[in-house]
Parts: structure tokens; C-alpha cells; sequence
């Protein structure tokens, strides 16, 4: 899988994101870097951001496109 | 016998600190789990592992527990705290080592301890 295809899929579930950005860490197309600061998320404690993210990716992290995923999120304020 | 989702909530619920991983803490397969299991020591944590690699159904009952996805997942007295990402940063804010004040107390034990899940053919 392609940083970039989930980088569509990110900007399409926080379009309200002033930070998102994908990073394929290994090269490999499976292990990604995920950052994504949303003012969506202020208020929000961690673990419901990064459940947010993952709720996004639930398809390819089911079927296994993505093999390990790192998540950094953080709210605007 | 009990079965693996019974034996899943079972130490979810019963173990101060469960870290559902990949391997153990001799032999661990994955990066991630690492990061987890090493961040949960920094804050002097007790841990009790399960890996969850032996069969797949572990992971699959586990996210029906618990709603998350990916592996490793860490819960403190019952309750989900996260992935390796969260547990270090939690760390790093020093909100895990409070987390763990709070609910186990200042003087708790630190040791580490694995549970193997019986599997049923």
C-alpha cells in the first residue's frame, strides 16, 4: 500500500486536519507513520484520537495491508 | 474449560498490568511490543504478558474485547490504556507512571510474569 493512498483516506475522514502526513517507514509499502493534528481532537484524550485514526484504517489494517501502524496525534489549542 | 474470550477478560480484569504482545519477554517478535513492554518497566510497572502469536483467535477476540485493532495493547487494573505509541507517550508526560501510582500504589510490586492462554484444537 502506497503512503499516499493513506494519506487520501486520512484527509478524507479529518478534512479539518492542519497537520497530516504519512510516512512509509521501512520502504516496504506496510509500516507506516502516521501524524495528524485536527482540532477535532482538542479535548480529546489520547487513546479516542489515535481509536479515531485506527477507525479510519480499519480496512487495511484488517486485511492486513498495513502490518504495523505508528500513530502521533494531537489536537490545535 | 474456559474459553479464550473468558480467559482474555479474565486477565484483562484480574492482572494489574496486562500487555497482550507479540512473543515474550525472552523472545519478543515485534518491534512494537518491544516499545510497549519497555516504556511499562520505565515506569516501573508489574507486567503480565500474553502473547498473542500461538493462534490467531487471540487477536481476534482480543479486538472484539477491546475495540482496538493492532497489537500490542496494554490495560491497566481493566482498562485499555493503548498501543506502544500511547504507552510511551504517556511516559514521556509522566501521566503513565501516575496512572499506575494511583491505581497500584507507590510501593507495588514490579515483576514481570507471563500467562500462556489454553487453545482449544
Amino acid at each position: 500500500m502506497e503512503a499516499e493512498a493513506i494519506r487520501v483516506v486520512l484527509e478524507q475522514a479529518f478534512p479539518e486536519a492542519v497537520e497530516l502526513s504519512v510516512e512509509d517507514r521501512t520502504g516496504t509499502g506496510d509500516h507506516f507513520q502516521v501524524t495528524v493534528s485536527s482540532p477535532s481532537f482538542d479535548g480529546l484524550p489520547l487513546l479516542d484520537q489515535h481509536r479515531r485514526v485506527n477507525d479510519a484504517l480499519a480496512a487495511p489494517l484488517g486485511d492486513g495491508s498495513i502490518h504495523e501502524l505508528r500513530i502521533k496525534t494531537k489536537g490545535t489549542e | 474449560m474456559k474459553t479464550l474470550n473468558e480467559q482474555i477478560a479474565e486477565v484483562i480484569e484480574k492482572e494489574p498490568v496486562a500487555l497482550f504482545m507479540k512473543g515474550t519477554p525472552e523472545m519478543i517478535m515485534c518491534g512494537n511490543s518491544q516499545r510497549a513492554l519497555k516504556a511499562l518497566h520505565a515506569a516501573g510497572a508489574p507486567v503480565t504478558t500474553v502473547d498473542v502469536l500461538p493462534d490467531p483467535r487471540i487477536r481476534q477476540e482480543l479486538a472484539t474485547l477491546s475495540g482496538w485493532p493492532t497489537i500490542p495493547q496494554v490495560f491497566v487494573k481493566g482498562e485499555l490504556i493503548g498501543g506502544a505509541d500511547i504507552t510511551e507517550e504517556l511516559l514521556a508526560s509522566g501521566e503513565l507512571a501516575q496512572k499506575l501510582d494511583d491505581t497500584l500504589g507507590v510501593m507495588r510490586e514490579q515483576n514481570v510474569r507471563t500467562v500462556a492462554l489454553e487453545l482449544t484444537a
